[in-house]
């Protein structure tokens, strides 16, 4: 039964992630424990390649697919983990590229360049703005948590949130396990021949064709909403019967 | 001997070398296009430019980058250093990772190959998402400017960090937008297949050649404004002018690159100048023919070395043209304000570029030729002109709701103020 053991290695591989993942949150007053983090992390993505090794067996995309996955998850690991949301966002960014890489390697490129498109390109860049709006750069000193906000100083529920994310891991990872991946590169040779850009827009303008519209309408509404929000009239000297009172800046604006 | 052919006959290994050519030639252009900026800004101001390195100021380039890498590379305190040291790298290869699918010289066969073997493409990566591959890589171009901002820890380089960010995602819409017009007219995902389609030869082409010439259906001609606005979105995407808020010294304390110094500030630099090459390249392949040349049927069509190298020369001679273009804009024109810049962007260029797509996918679902366009062209530019002409106001913010009248009242009551 190799897929059984193997679904055995998920959850010990899994395991070790999440303890990496429980020591790697921060948390103030603790001592640091970056080595045993460190170590984990090592012993994680290290059983990650068996794991891969065993799944993929000969196949000759492993050491690509491998590559591709330990920068992902460990990308991953550290958006969870970094006590600075600037360099949790650039670690998101790390991981949506490589994951991006890996659809783009098994065939499907239309979908692995709008992930870049829509999530690297625009939904994270805004957040990087968002974040940084509200947290001016700061020198980093000795201290791990110097250049650290309050309410970034230590994670909330480290226990249960390690627990409900090694849950969801498991359970899709031993998924992913038991099927039997000896076609799989009969599948992606398969899927690199076809013009599937081509048949994925097909496909979605004759089968889906409602679920695009339903999705640009929701879209179209969202941005009138904040159109609608951030508009805000600013009253001009020549608008006003009374002109409001003088030092009001930014309320009006007097072209001389 | 048998193995040097060989690998050069793969397409594998002659991607590899081509972009290490691609690479040098680019470096090399890049310098070179300093040079040149320099000598058109002297043109143009009627002075001499450099002229005391080398012959007519040739070995310019050289002594600049010795200049450069020999600096003090000052490293200001309390800043985020390692943000600081990534920004102008993301910038620089984001810039260059670009050239990945322009098609440099088309399909070709060397002298050894059979005469039915499957071609070589004169491109590094013949891959079916070409142009968005292109988009998605010049969005990830907002991070270099926005992190290399907020790393100084300087307010006025945040400032224009932000700036400069908030502009390049305002004029990636109209650029999306245009480059869209583009695929729906050569109707091809493939920068390749969208240089072929402008051949306008077999009777199968959507576009048909004008005068019969082969290799003159340049979606140009189909949609002239759509290929303006790409111009146009492609400034300020370069961060050039008139769009180059980050070099208002005096006004704005400069942009993002405030705090940068030696080499970091020149790759910056750098990535400005391949992003121009970068995007003229791909403005050549959607809508100016590619390599083509008008009439010349040998060279847009044969499969021999020496075609596949003059189409190459072709395409490089028209990127040169574009980045003389690019060059007398800058120093012709005056930089915009940053809400006249966003108000072209956000109430010209987006609404017109709606327009164009909606015109070019109702050619398509009606099954129209393909000259309505030129007339919904037209057409469009007339009725932009027409509201411009109702309403009657200036693109600049300010005085908007100030009709002329009263601002000749309020300028006089202005002096009368200050006596």
């Amino acid at each position: 039964m190799l897929s059984q053991q193997l679904v055995y290695w998920a959850y010990g591989v899994g395991g070790f992630g999440a303890l990496c993942v429980y020591f790697g949150l921060p948390k103030e007053g603790r001592p640091e424990r970056r080595g045993l983090f460190v170590l984990l992390l090592a012993v994680t993505l290290g059983g990650l390649v068996l794991l891969f090794d065993r799944l993929l067996g000969e196949s000759a995309n492993r050491f690509v697919f491998s590559i591709l996955a330990l920068l992902g998850v460990g990308g991953a690991v550290r958006v969870v983990t970094h006590p600075r949301p600037v360099y949790s966002a650039l670690y998101f960014i790390l991981v949506v590229l490589s994951t991006a890489a890996l659809i783009i390697y098994v065939g499907a490129e239309f979908l692995g360049v709008a992930l870049v498109i829509v999530y690297a390109g625009a939904i994270l860049v805004t957040y990087v703005f968002v974040i940084m709006l509200s947290q001016q750069s700061t020198e980093a000193t000795e201290s791990r948590f110097a250049s650290v906000l309050d309410y970034d100083r230590s994670a909330r529920e480290p226990v249960w949130a390690v627990l409900a994310g090694f849950i969801l891991m498991a359970t899709v990872a031993a998924i992913i396990v038991k099927r039997d991946w000896s076609d799989w590169d009969e599948v992606s040779a398969a899927a690199m021949t076809e013009k599937n850009t081509l048949e994925l827009g097909k496909m979605l303008m004759t089968e889906f064709a409602i679920s695009v519209e339903l999705a640009g309408v929701l879209l179209m509404v969202a941005m009138i909403g904040a159109i609608a929000v951030a508009k805000k009239r600013i009253p001009h000297a020549s608008d006003a019967v009374e002109s409001p009172p003088r030092g009001e800046v930014g309320k009006t604006v007097d072209p001389f | 001997m048998d193995f040097i052919k060989d690998t050069l006959a793969d397409q594998f290994w002659f991607s590899i070398i081509l972009s290490l050519a691609i690479f040098g030639g680019i470096m090399t252009a890049v310098a070179y296009c300093i040079l040149l900026e320099r000598k058109v800004s002297a043109w143009i101001q009627d002075r001499y430019g450099p002229n005391r390195v080398g012959p007519k100021g040739l070995l310019q380039p050289l002594a600049d980058g010795v200049k450069l890498l020999f600096k003090e590379d000052i490293v200001p305190g309390h800043i985020e250093k390692t943000l600081f040291i990534l920004a102008p790298f993301i910038s620089f290869v984001v810039a260059l990772i670009g050239f990945a699918v322009i098609p440099w010289g088309g399909a070709f066969r060397w002298p050894w190959m059979a005469e039915d073997a499957a071609p070589l493409y004169c491109q590094v990566a013949t891959i079916d998402i070409g142009l968005l591959y292109i988009l998605a890589v010049a969005s990830l171009g907002v991070y270099g400017v926005v992190l290399g901002g907020w790393a100084s820890n300087n307010k006025y380089a945040f400032y224009g960090g932000i700036r400069a960010a908030a502009q390049m995602l305002s004029y990636e819409i109209p650029l999306a937008m245009m480059v869209l017009v583009g695929i729906l007219t050569t109707r091809s995902l493939r920068l390749e297949e969208m240089v072929t389609a402008q051949l306008g030869v077999d009777s199968a082409a959507p576009m048909a050649a004008l005068f019969g010439l082969n290799g003159f259906a340049w979606t140009l001609f189909y949609h002239p404004l759509a290929a303006v606005i790409l111009f146009i979105t492609a400034l300020a995407e370069a961060n050039r002018a008139p769009f180059d808020l980050a070099e208002c010294e005096q006004e704005l304390i400069g942009g993002f690159h405030t705090e940068y110094s030696g080499m970091k500030w020149a790759l910056f630099f750098l990535g400005e100048y391949a992003h121009m090459i970068t995007s003229s390249a791909f403005m050549i392949a959607i809508f100016f023919g590619g390599y083509c040349v008008p009439g010349w049927t040998w060279l847009n069509t044969s499969d021999s070395v020496l075609a596949m190298l003059l189409r190459g020369g072709v395409f490089s001679f028209k990127i040169l043209l574009f980045i003389m273009a690019y060059m007398v804009v800058r120093w012709t024109l005056p930089r915009f304000r940053f809400d006249q810049l966003m108000q072209l962007a956000w109430k010209s260029l987006v609404p017109i570029g709606g327009a164009l797509v909606l015109l070019q996918v109702w050619i398509l679902y009606k099954d129209l030729p393909q000259w309505v366009s030129i007339v919904g062209n037209v057409t469009i530019l007339a009725v932009v002109a027409l509201i411009g002409v109702v309403v009657q106001k200036p693109i600049t913010g300010r005085q908007r709701s100030l009709i002329k009248k009263e601002r000749i009242v309020r300028m006089r009551e202005a002096l009368v103020q200050r006596g």
